[in-house]
This record gives structure tokens, C-alpha cells and sequence, in this order.
């Protein structure tokens, strides 16, 4: 705990006479992050009533995590210490779509299931489409720059951030960027929070970039015989026909490994892009069939990192060594008696395994860090069920290498967050 | 230090040829592409690799001498301008393309590389580098870093940072650190994107790795001819609307094509209120139609002529206007100078009346060039800096038509960047708690202040004119 039981009573008798009863409760079992124990949980009405909790935190110097519904917190080092649980989820507003300027302005507890319903009113959408909409809030997504299949073609969360505005450590609202879609007025305060783990600000709401819907989806599917086949093969589909999404997937663990191509638009550039992408995989040996509902599979794939598991362990690389990071986590997790389902993002350089033993985390983490068969891969352990955080110290360490970055993001943190407050030690290197 | 002993110390680092230091030289890096302010550095230092480029740096930290890097030196927003900063750093020399991965689609360059070669060196390969401002033969991709330059294709594809994946960045201390790199998705916050569009006040940019994108397989161009720019404004938004995403949708009104007529015959008609240059690139498969919606578009909104490139030479016919259409006017008068507001798209026709009022106003003349896809304008304002008065007509109208951009909820740069010009009207964009965070974040990466000092983030303290040896020009 960062402060004494005494400062506790006083900030908890601030924020019920500031915000009123009703959005302050005590802290129970359900409400811990990574194992850590907040001693309340505050749920503000509105973007202003967060500004105050933040504040009050602030004065009494009390850490806080802020969490829209709770489910991507597993991403990122336990928190150092844990005060408070900022629950953003009612402040929920779609501030304002402007169809016709092709933006949205959205408060950061508004999920994107919510949010697509909106847009789709317009015929757009936010081509970002990590696992869970219904459960991913906004705040969430910029915070854990969470992305999904679209990824490949849409770019991510630092793509289509537009603006954001959010409470710094102080509870001082700061705001970067704007509503426009193309904007260099100072500093990009926006990207800075992408990834951040609400670390540099608590995020208030944001605005996005939006797209039309496409009018069309389909996708092809192939099984080839190892992980490096299939990545091969996925590229070779790129280069015939640029694809809007691009995965690989081993259910099993391999070696058998699917891939599965989507492309998206006009009903014709669909046509021709499942063809293309066809006649490269229908080669001896394997056939490619066209998936039923494209979009159905592609967030079937898109939940790879929420699926039942001890951890989700993810290698970032090039996009043409994921077959090879695919076959790594494979063989560590083998090596280590765990046959682990294996996902990966091509386009983007993502491989992900889902490592079904608690016991067997940090030793398939360990394996690979010190195998280093590929320098420039970032190994990291994306998320972890309840218990499994404790055992990942040393060099088994969540995020590993913080890399030669840390000082600058130390001196970051301590810009927007002097006191420390906000989600301490989240981040790479214990920020 | 005296002037004379660093440039011998800067001399023993970079070559004899690497240190500018006569009175006469030193008059060609008084401005950038903004002239309205000049100020020549005391040394201007062209190192030849990014080891010279932190050895340089170095040696500026020890004795705490204030730079200014520069590159091609096409800024427009006065970005390269020495305020209270005698160095100048120009990363021109560094030129090397020093690795192409086809496969993975990355290209890593040095800050002088110009933006052009790198496309250059793939095209063979059916890739491009996206971003594509006007001056792309000759700007560099350091600059575009400092920047985050966009051009006409940034509709599309969008600016420079969505095209950097890291930086090699020489801290002011002189301190190598390199953010990002081949490899997307490194944990923690995006120093990347901060870096990119910081103006070169966090350090200097001596490498980046860029994304490179598929080169469209077909392209359709046209050219749709308007009687007003309010016409030519509604079939911007309808073409958005519509759901087709154009690679570019570029506007230019009455005076831009008078000139443009005048420089070399484009055959537009005189009368002619506004043209929309249209390209939609993409698969072959689908693009017909997508051109055939975008015209029909057009004569919906009253479109009097549409003109197809039927071939490459058409296009380039067609995109010669648009790309030479900033020295067209130039040749109207002696000088001129261009805004870089941005609007919600949807604003446009308020924005260009809003422009006519204030030209009125001021007794000037004013073309408007729009990337009116993404609501960023471009107006020229034509003036004779030898007439003190017309000069500060300008520089008044100038900040008019920006503050009537952050009235309609746009803001003040869409691709220029804020530099010595558009500081003064940060607070219109921004509360005074924002640009403390920005200078709190500034000085994380800069806690002397020495690189690029009084850029980007107005200081709360001090008046910037009355402690910098800033003249304006013809004022």
C-alpha cells in the first residue's frame, strides 16, 4: 500500500463527499489487479468526477489503476502499489460523430461494441478490432493499444488516434491533438499514451479517425504442414493481393498450421482478391477453401489472446520470421511438456502461444529469452491469469528488456505523474 | 567560446568543408521556406554520418551552445529559424539508404536521404514511401521526421508517422538513443510518435526506419471543373460520404488556376470558380467504379467539365497544375507565403468564405490551394515585402484565417508545423496546463533547452522577441 490506513479514511470520506456515496465502495475480492489489492473501488459519473478522484488521489498520494471493465487488466507488470480502482465504465458518452468530417469524439468507459453501434448508424466503423468489444472500452484500447486481425491493413491504435484528453498524475486535465484528421500543432501527446497503461493519464475520452464500412468481406483458409510453410505461404498471398487481414493459427500447437487470408471492399475487389489469393495457395499438397462468414472467423481469431490459458506469451519480429517465432514458442513450450495453441498477426510481426500450465510460464519464457535465435524479437508475456504474475521475477520479468528507451520514459512518467500515482511499476522496466 | 575556436574544434570533427563560418555563406541559411523572419546562425556544421552528427552534438553540450538542426531547409513554418540558438546542425550530408528489406517492407535512411529517393529505390520492386509533400525532391526525410510532413496522399496512406517505425535520435547531450525500430509493437509508451513532428527540439534525427507500402496497382485521375468553390467544396463531402476514400482529393480556386494558366497553358477555362483534382488508386478491380461514382458525384454538384487521365502522361499532365500550382502564384507578385490551417472537411466552404472576408479586409489577394480531403488549406497570400504595411497586413491575415481554422474546431497546422509563425497562437489551441505538460515533456529530452530553443511550445516567462536577435524582415 502506498499510504497509511489513516490517509485512506480521509480520501475515502473526500471522494464520497465529492462524488457521493453511490460511486465509492469498498474494495473486495473481485477487484484485485494481478493479485494486487486496491483498498476501494471509485466508479465516477461522469469525466469530471474522475478528474476530482484523481485528484484526491493525488493529495493523499495514493496509487491508482484505471480499469473500464476490468478485462485486459492482466496486460503489464503488477502494480507496485494500489490504492485505488478507478472503474471508468459509466462515464460512457459518444461525445460526437461527424459523419461527414469521418470522426468521433468518445469518453474513454464507452465499449466498442457501444461505439460500433453508433457508427455503423453511418455506414463507418473503427476498423480496430481487438478481442472482447463488448467487454474493451475505449480507455482500454488506448491504453493497451489493443488491436486485432485489421490490424494489418488499418494500422493500429496510433493510426486512427486523432486527439485525447486525460488527467495527468496531478489531476490536471491535459489535452493533445484535436478533432481533425490531420493535425502537427505541438507535441503528439496522443501516441504518447498509446501503450501506456494509463500510467502517463488517466484517459478521459478520444478522438478516432473513422472509415467506411466495407461493402464486402471474404476470406480464404489453407492447412500446410509447419509454421514456416505457413508464413511463407501468407507472405507469398500478400504479394499477390494485398490482403485486410492476415493470420496464422495452430489450435493444436502446430506443426499443422493454418492460414487464413481476408480482404475487404467493393464486391469485385473482394472477387478478385479471394482468387489471387487462392491460385497461390492451391498448390500440390494442400487447397484453400473460402471461409464461410469472413468476419465471424476474423473475431473468432481475434479472441486468440482472451482464450483460456495460464499466460499469453508474445514475440514481436518481422513479419517474415513468425513462422519461425511460431515454431520457438512451440518447441519451448514442448521442451517444457505443454503443447501451447499458437496465433500469429504476419502482416505486423505478432506471434502469440497460449501456454495452458501456470508452472510452465516461466520456464518457456526463460527458454526463449535466452535462446535469442532472433535479436531483434521482443519477448514478452502479453497476459497471465490470477496467480501466475508472482512467479515472473527476474528474467522471467513480464516485459524483459525495458530496452535503452527507460530513461526517457522514467523522465516521462515523472512529467505527467511527479507523484507516482498513477498504475506505478505497470510498465517495462518498473516505470 | 569564440566563434572561431569552435569552428576549428567543429573543423577537426567534420572536415574543412563541414563547417560554414563566412558572412556571405552563412545568408543562404537565414530562412527556410519561410521568409518572412530572417536570422543567419553564427556556424552552420554538416557532418557526414550520424557519428559526426552526436560528436558534433557532444561537443556543443560541453559547452552548452544552443543548435538548430536543419535539413533541406523547405520548412514553411520557419522551423529552421536560429532564435537565440549561433549553430546550426544540417544533416544534408547524410545520405546513405543503408538497408532495404523487400520482404518486410522496412527501408532504414539517414536524415539527409531526400524523400523522393527513397521510392525511388524501390519502385523497381512495386513498393513506394507514402508520404509525398510538394517538396519531395528536395526535402529529407530528417526533416520530414521533425515535421511529420504529409503531402497529397496522405488522405489515404496518412502522414509521416504512420510511416516511421523508429529513430535514431542524438539527444541534445549528445547521448545516441534509438526509439522503435524494424519491429512493431516494442512494450512500453510510443516515444516514436512523440518524436516524430517535435520540430527538432528533442535532438536530432540521424536515422529512421520507414514502412514501405505496396505501389497501387492501377490509378485513376481526374479533374473535375467547378463554377465556385462552394460547388466544388459540397462534392468533396459527398465524395467522402459516399464511402470511397480517395488516395488524393485536392482543391484549387479561381486566382491558383488563373496563375497556374498564366505559368503554362492547362487549358483550364478563365471563368472556371475551383477544380478538384481526384486520384482513387488501388486493385484494378473495383477502381472503374469507384471513378464513375466520384463523376457522377461531381455533375451532381454541378460539375461542368471532368477531364480522365487516359494514360501516365495524362496524370502527370494533370498533377503538373496541382504540384507546380505554389510557384504559379508566386510569379503573381514579388512574394508570398502560405497558411497551413486545418478544418473538419465538412467546414471547407465556410473556411474559403471566412479567407475571402479576411482578403477583403485587408485589401490582399488570396489563392486557395486545399488538400480538401482532409480539410488541410493551403492559402497563398501575395504580397511585396518591400511595402512595411502590406507586410503587416499580412501577418495579421494570416492570423485571422488561423484563428477562424480553431473556430471551426480545426487547428493550426495540418503538415508545416508550428515554428516561429504560428507560436504565438498555441493558447488558441491549447490550455495553459497543456503547454506546461509539453514543456515538462520538452525538457525531458532537452532539460538545457538547447536544441531548437523558443519552438513549438510558447515560453510562459519570457517574450521571445525581446530577448532574441529575430528581425523581421522588411519591417
Amino acid at each position: 500500500m502506498s499510504a497509511p490506513p489513516g490517509d485512506h479514511a480521509a480520501a475515502l470520506a473526500a471522494l464520497a463527499s465529492e462524488l457521493g456515496a453511490d460511486a465509492v465502495r469498498e474494495a473486495g475480492p473481485g477487484d484485485l489487479v494481478d493479485g494486487v489489492a486496491p483498498f476501494a473501488v471509485v466508479r465516477p459519473a461522469d469525466a469530471e468526477q474522475a478528474r476530482r478522484a484523481v485528484a484526491i488521489a493525488a493529495r493523499g498520494r495514493i496509487a491508482l489503476v484505471a480499469s473500464g471493465r476490468g478485462r485486459h487488466l492482466s496486460i503489464g507488470a503488477p502494480p507496485r502499489h494500489l490504492g485505488l480502482l478507478l472503474r471508468m465504465d459509466r462515464v460512457d458518452r459518444v461525445v460526437e460523430h461527424h459523419a461527414a468530417d469521418m470522426t468521433v469524439t468518445v469518453e474513454a468507459g464507452c465499449t466498442l461494441a457501444a461505439l460500433d453501434e453508433r457508427l455503423r448508424r453511418a455506414g463507418q466503423w473503427l476498423p480496430l478490432d481487438p478481442p472482447a468489444p463488448a467487454e474493451t472500452t475505449v480507455g482500454g484500447l488506448v491504453a493497451a493499444n489493443l488491436a486485432g486481425p485489421l490490424r494489418a491493413s488499418q494500422g493500429g491504435v496510433r493510426d486512427l488516434l486523432l486527439g485525447i484528453e486525460t488527467v495527468s498524475g496531478e489531476g490536471v486535465v491535459v489535452r493533445g491533438g484535436g478533432r481533425v484528421v490531420k493535425n502537427v500543432a505541438g507535441y503528439d501527446l496522443p501516441r504518447l499514451h498509446v501503450g501506456a497503461l494509463g500510467s502517463l493519464g488517466v484517459v478521459l475520452a478520444a478522438t478516432f479517425k473513422t472509415v467506411p464500412v466495407p461493402a464486402r468481406e471474404g476470406a480464404v483458409e489453407v492447412e500446410v504442414a509447419s509454421p514456416r510453410e505457413a508464413c511463407d505461404l501468407a507472405l507469398a498471398m500478400r504479394d499477390a493481393f494485398e490482403p485486410a487481414w492476415l493470420e496464422l493459427v495452430a489450435e493444436d500447437g502446430g506443426p499443422a498450421t493454418r492460414v487464413v487470408f481476408g480482404c475487404a471492399g467493393l464486391p469485385p475487389e473482394v472477387a478478385c482478391g479471394l482468387l489471387l489469393a487462392r491460385a497461390e495457395a492451391d498448390r500440390p499438397g494442400h487447397h484453400a477453401v473460402e471461409v464461410e462468414d469472413a468476419a465471424a472467423r476474423r473475431a473468432e481469431l481475434a479472441a486468440f489472446p482472451l482464450r483460456e490459458a495460464a499466460a499469453i506469451l508474445r514475440v514481436s519480429t518481422l513479419p517474415d520470421r513468425t513462422g519461425l517465432a511460431l515454431e520457438s514458442l512451440a518447441r519451448a513450450a514442448r521442451d517444457c511438456g505443454v503443447r501451447a495453441p499458437l496465433s500469429a498477426q504476419v502482416a505486423s510481426g505478432i506471434a502469440r502461444a497460449a501456454i495452458p500450465d501456470a508452472v510452465a510460464v516461466a520456464p518457456v519464457l526463460r527458454a526463449l529469452r535466452a535462446r535469442r535465435e532472433d535479436p531483434d524479437a521482443a519477448v514478452v508475456v502479453e497476459r497471465a491469469s490470477a496467480g501466475v504474475k508472482p512467479r515472473l521475477v527476474g528474467d522471467a520479468d513480464p516485459w524483459g528488456d525495458p530496452g535503452e528507451s527507460l530513461s526517457l520514459v522514467r523522465g516521462v512518467k515523472r512529467a505527467l505523474d511527479p507523484g507516482g500515482i498513477l498504475s506505478p511499476g505497470r510498465l517495462p522496466g518498473g516505470v | 567560446m569564440a566563434t572561431g575556436v569552435l569552428a576549428r574544434r567543429l573543423r577537426a570533427l567534420v572536415g574543412d568543408d563541414g563547417v560554414v563560418d563566412a558572412d556571405d555563406v552563412l545568408l543562404v541559411y537565414e530562412c527556410d521556406g519561410y521568409t518572412l523572419e530572417r536570422a543567419a546562425p553564427e556556424l552552420v556544421v554538416l557532418p557526414r554520418t550520424p557519428a559526426e552528427t552526436s560528436a558534433v552534438v557532444r561537443l556543443l553540450a560541453e559547452e552548452r551552445i544552443a543548435f538548430v538542426p536543419r535539413g533541406a531547409g523547405t520548412g514553411l513554418s520557419g522551423g529552421t529559424l536560429p532564435l537565440a540558438a549561433p549553430v546550426m546542425v544540417c544533416t544534408s550530408r547524410l545520405r546513405e539508404i543503408e538497408s532495404i528489406d523487400l520482404r518486410n517492407r522496412r527501408l532504414v535512411a539517414q536524415a539527409g536521404v531526400v524523400n523522393s529517393w527513397v521510392t525511388r529505390a524501390v519502385q523497381g520492386d512495386r513498393l513506394l514511401y507514402a508520404p509525398d509533400p510538394s517538396s519531395q525532391t528536395a526535402c529529407t526525410i530528417g526533416g520530414n521526421v521533425a515535421e511529420n510532413s504529409g503531402g497529397p496522399h496522405t488522405l489515404k496512406y496518412g502522414v509521416t508517422v504512420n510511416h516511421v517505425l523508429g529513430v535514431e535520435l542524438v539527444l541534445p547531450s549528445g547521448e545516441v538513443v534509438r526509439l522503435g525500430g524494424a519491429v512493431e509493437d516494442r512494450p512500453g509508451p510510443d516515444l516514436v510518435g512523440f518524436v516524430v513532428g517535435s520540430e527538432g527540439t528533442l535532438g536530432i534525427t540521424t536515422r529512421a526506419t520507414l514502412r514501405l507500402v505496396r505501389a497501387p496497382e492501377a490509378v485513376r485521375t481526374l479533374l473535375a471543373i467547378f463554377d465556385s468553390v462552394d460547388a466544388a467544396s459540397e462534392a468533396v463531402s459527398d465524395v467522402i460520404a459516399s464511402g470511397i476514400v480517395p488516395a488524393a482529393l485536392e482543391m484549387m480556386d479561381r486566382l491558383v488556376l488563373q496563375a497556374v494558366e498564366q505559368a503554362f497553358s492547362a487549358g483550364f477555362p478563365a471563368d472556371a470558380g475551383a477544380v478538384l483534382l481526384v486520384e482513387l488508386d488501388g486493385p484494378a478491380a473495383g477502381l472503374e467504379e469507384q471513378a464513375e461514382a466520384v463523376s457522377a458525384v461531381c455533375r451532381r454538384n454541378g460539375s461542368r467539365e471532368i477531364r480522365v487521365a487516359r494514360d501516365e502522361a495524362e496524370r502527370a499532365l494533370l498533377w503538373k497544375a496541382r504540384k507546380r500550382a505554389f510557384g504559379a502564384v508566386g510569379r503573381l507578385a514579388p512574394n508570398y507565403c502560405t497558411q497551413d490551417g486545418v478544418v473538419p472537411r465538412s467546414r471547407l466552404p465556410e473556411i474559403v468564405r471566412a479567407i475571402a472576408a479576411t482578403a477583403e479586409r485587408h485589401r490582399l489577394r488570396i489563392g486557395n490551394l486545399l488538400h480538401a480531403g482532409d480539410g488541410n488549406i493551403h492559402p497563398v497570400i501575395l504580397f511585396d515585402e518591400r511595402d512595411a504595411d502590406e507586410v503587416r497586413r499580412v501577418i495579421e491575415a494570416g492570423h485571422e484565417i488561423l484563428a477562424a481554422c480553431v473556430a471551426l474546431g480545426g487547428s493550426l497546422s495540418g503538415e508545416h508545423g508550428i515554428g516561429v509563425e504560428k507560436i504565438g497562437q498555441m493558447p488558441l489551441l491549447f490550455s495553459p496546463d497543456d503547454l506546461l505538460a509539453m514543456t515538462r515533456l520538452k525538457a525531458v529530452f532537452d532539460p538545457e533547452g538547447r536544441a531548437n530553443p523558443h519552438k513549438v511550445v510558447p515560453d510562459a516567462k519570457v517574450c521571445v522577441e525581446a530577448r532574441t536577435p529575430r528581425r523581421q524582415a522588411a519591417m
